[in-house]
């Protein structure tokens, strides 16, 4: 395949992934309003127009599958749009399984065999044709027959819909201007969505002249007369008027779908109107138009931007080094303050600049959490429990990189949650607790991270049968296990083996999966934390940096090297008191406002030996306390030099095997600087102390 | 003196009358080399091997690394790692010089820089000018690809110009 084709290929991908987790979306939606009994038809309309966008570009670029299931589903939502079949849960199962199936096809190499379709066939099959609906007569009406003749299939079964169920349809006349018609209608619809359905609207016959057009809106509403004129803020010299029920008579004739049977009124569709073309195509002008308006780009160009940017801070930080020393000089007075003006505008725009870059890197999770609503959905069916996901905070941004990275890491917490989390039905009711469980999936941000918290009202974990799981499968020792504190004993399950399952599933307890989630999260930079409570529920909390790209970073100093410290996991820092240091087990420790709080000398750690023109040898040494999670440890340094923004970079393949630093930085002044890994060296700090302790407990 | 020097005396050689005959005949198969010391000796490595050769710029140690990785250094902005090709070849180590480069080689995965204790001068070698390995025992046997011999076997002397032709591949893979 040339790169060309590549590139098509890849444009195609990216687009059908968007219509493919819109459609999800919508359908969730849909899904819930379904259950609450009243479906939003706009959306089933919505999602009728996604499966055939899908349909037309799948064929275009050759995707046969994908386009053949596209145009079952299209049949199908056809039918439910014009209210032919009802939008039942057996229904929108189907539709589900659709989504799935449309994005297995995509996921798959092109060549890739044919998978089995024909069973995904039958079902939809099995839900087309539904019970004839019995049609009210639209005659009985006092629209114009005009109006009638014209109405779009889907149109007139909405219409047909409200005067079913008796919703009062009321006539409105709007006048608007030529030049402003489109943003005017949109608003015009978003008023009256909350309260009305807006049936159709037409140019009206005798209305309108050069500048301005007259519309006649069909509406169908609960609300009286003049709430309407509120809600839709209709100027005065807007006509609104119910739209009442005749007498049955039988000189109207019955209403024609053809406009060719339409009686003597000429069509009101004036060729050159602006609202001329079928409804649809109206609605597939609009998605054009906001596809054009965004850039798909590839995120390894961000990440050279990205690094542009930084050579740019470097350049800033050169000139003001520059500007530093030529201040002494009183000749030069005049030019520097030339210097210090442009400089500081550079600083300004350069700022802008990196917000601007980050800010383009950032994607909402609501796209992932939309993912997994659908694994919510699938898992829990499967398992024949009733959950209910409850999601807030979907608008929280994250670095579009992390976001890639989560999916597999929160679908697994979620499996879990439904899997062992939440209860059969039954054996909730019998706990007190209603039979339906919740999942509930939230995001916030918090400084300078992201937290996301998947939480369960479920059975809770048993912090001894994870123990015994853990003793078991040898990740700790035996003695000793018993005198773990709860919250240690329920971090164990992210040791590699460790299972609180005892039964295996296909879907999780394999004791495979919670260690690689925390792998997963750690090497995003984040952590991950667990609390859990019997019979109450268990809730994983994680907390990322908010992006990769930038942080902010404490610089420090020990024996006479350079680090950086991300400030994301710094609590603060202070002078160390060399009479406060005691030692406990063989860890020193000091006293921080009444907690104790281990410390850490970097230069023992890393093994440095002091340099010859070290002169901080004998000086202050101060303590950086870092925390992550519910892990805080002192880091003792020789020197801080003061807080940086940074940008991590990656070191190289050869020195991947080196524990401890997140990467190294250029400091601007030729100086290259590690940055140092703050989860794996917690990490490192906290484990190997166990891990002493188990040895200790051993040869007991 | 450093081991290599008796490794090269213990070079056997190599019936290369035949390669001679031909690179006469056709004037051609010449490959360059760029020279460099280290601990006394010429080593040389393919010059299509080296992207860049750098000045010595400040070298940022990295704890807990191999023990022949220098440090790292920023080049244009990448991080690159800095090996000291004394430590990689078992030669005693020795403080940087004035003189001192770094040759920057790409080993497939990644740009490495190797420090040289000094860079002499690129050499274009004639077939005839080369013994394949296979002759070089001892510990550098693995990194080994060849001896140059600047003017050819029959030059009286062989001289001071005589280098060991190091294999890229092997030394940079680890």
């Amino acid at each position: 395949m040339s790169e060309d084709e590549d590139g098509v290929r890849a444009e195609f991908i990216a687009e059908a992934q968007e219509i493919i987790e819109l459609l999800s979306r919508d359908l969730l939606v849909l899904d819930h309003g379904q259950k609450e009994g009243h479906p939003d038809p706009d959306l089933v309309n919505s999602v009728f127009r996604g499966v055939h966008t899908l349909k037309g570009i799948a064929g275009m670029f050759g995707f046969n599958d994908l386009g053949e299931v596209a145009h079952v589903l299209e049949d199908l939502l056809d039918q439910l749009r014009l209210g032919r079949t009802d939008l039942s849960q057996n229904v929108l199962d189907v539709l589900f399984e659709g989504v799935e199936v449309l994005q297995r096809l995509l996921g798959s190499a092109p060549d890739a065999p044919r998978p089995d379709l024909d069973a995904f066939f039958r079902k939809v099959g099995g839900e087309l044709g539904g019970a004839p609906v019995v049609e009210p007569d639209l005659g009985a009406f006092g629209i114009d027959t005009g109006v009638l003749s014209v109405l779009t299939e889907y149109e007139e079964h909405r219409l047909k819909t409200n005067i079913d169920q008796g919703v009062p349809l009321y006539r409105v006349r709007v006048k608007y201007a030529l030049t402003s018609i489109d943003t005017d209608l949109e608003d015009l619809k978003t008023r009256a969505k909350p309260i009305a359905e807006i049936i159709t609207y037409l140019p009206s016959m005798d209305g309108g002249d050069d500048d301005a057009i007259e519309l006649e809106v069909l509406l169908a509403s609960r609300a009286t007369a003049d709430e309407l004129k509120i809600a839709l803020a209709l100027s005065d010299d807007a006509e609104l008027e119910a739209v009442a029920k005749r007498e049955p008579s039988a000189t109207i004739p019955p209403p024609a779908r053809v406009p060719t049977q339409t009686p003597a009124s000429p069509p009101t569709k004036h060729p050159s109107a602006p609202l001329a073309p079928s409804r649809d195509a109206g609605a597939d002008a609009l998605s054009l138009r906001a596809v054009a308006k965004t850039v798909r780009v590839d995120i390894g160009k961000l990440d050279h931007l990205m690094n542009v940017v930084g050579e740019l801070a470097i350049v800033k930080s050169g000139v003001g080094r520059l500007l530093d020393r030529l201040r002494g000089d009183p000749e030069q007075r005049a030019l520097i303050a030339e210097l210090h003006r442009i400089h500081r505008g550079f600083e300004r725009h350069l700022d802008d600049l990196q917000d601007g870059v980050l800010d383009v890197r950032m994607v909402p999770l609501g796209q992932t959490f939309d993912r997994l609503a659908r694994a919510v959905r699938q898992v829990a069916r499967d398992h024949g429990k009733e959950v209910r996901l409850a999601v807030s905070g979907a608008d929280t941004e994250v670095d579009k990189l992390i976001v890639e990275e989560l999916t597999d890491p929160l679908l697994h917490l979620i499996r879990n949650a439904i899997d062992h989390g939440i209860e059969p039905g039954d054996i909730r009711e019998r706990r007190g607790k209603s039979r339906t469980g919740t999942l509930a999936l939230n995001a916030y941000q918090k400084g300078n991270h992201v937290v996301i918290e998947i939480e369960d009202d479920g059975a809770g974990m048993d912090e001894e049968l994870i123990v015994q799981s853990a003793v078991a499968r040898g990740a700790i020792a035996a003695e000793g296990s018993a005198d773990l504190a709860r919250v240690d004993k329920l971090e164990l399950i992210f040791l590699a083996g460790v299972s609180t399952a005892e039964e295996v599933s296909d879907l999780s307890g394999r004791g495979v999966g919670m260690d690689v989630v925390k792998t997963h999260i750690a090497r995003l930079g984040g952590v991950i934390d667990v609390h859990s409570q019997l019979e109450v529920g268990t809730k994983f909390t994680i907390t990322l940096p908010i992006t990769l790209a930038i942080i902010s970073a404490l610089v420090v100093r020990a024996a006479g090297r350079t680090y950086c410290i991300p400030l994301t996991v710094v609590q603060e820092a202070l002078l160390l008191d060399p009479a406060d240091v005691r030692t406990v087990e063989g860890r020193e420790v000091i006293t921080l406002r009444g907690a104790t709080l281990p410390i850490c000398r970097i230069a023992q750690l890393f093994g440095l030996t002091p340099q010859a023109h070290d002169d901080e040898r004998r000086g202050k040494e101060y303590v950086v306390v870092t925390s992550l999670g519910q892990r805080r440890v002192g880091l003792v340094v020789s020197g801080l030099e003061g807080q940086q923004d940074i940008i991590i970079k990656p070191l190289g393949k050869s020195l991947r095997k080196v524990r401890g630093f997140a990467g190294a930085t250029d400091l601007g002044d030729q100086r290259v600087v590690l940055v140092l890994d703050a989860p794996s060296l917690l990490e490192e700090l906290f484990l190997g102390g166990e891990a002493r302790a188990a040895r200790a407990g051993a040869s007991a | 003196m450093s081991g290599a020097i008796q490794k090269r005396d213990t070079v056997l050689p190599a019936p290369l009358g035949k390669a001679k005959g031909r690179a006469e005949r056709m004037g051609a198969s010449t490959s360059e080399f760029l020279a460099f010391e280290l601990a006394g000796e010429r080593f040389a490595l393919p010059l299509g091997s080296v992207r860049e050769i750098l000045k010595l710029s400040p070298i940022t140690e990295v704890p807990r690394a191999p023990r022949d990785v220098l440090g790292i250094l920023s080049v244009r902005g990448r991080i690159t790692t800095v090996i000291d090709l004394r430590k990689r070849l078992r030669m005693p180590p020795c403080e940087p010089t004035k003189v001192s480069r770094v040759l920057l080689v790409d080993n497939g995965d990644e740009i490495l820089g190797l420090l040289v204790d000094q860079v002499y001068q690129v050499y274009r070698l004639h077939e005839d000018e080369l013994e394949l390995a296979a002759v070089v025992a001892g510990d550098l046997s693995d990194y080994v690809y060849g001896i140059g011999r600047p003017g050819g076997l029959e030059r009286e002397g062989g001289g001071d110009d005589i280098m060991i032709l190091l294999d890229p591949e092997p030394l940079l893979r680890r």
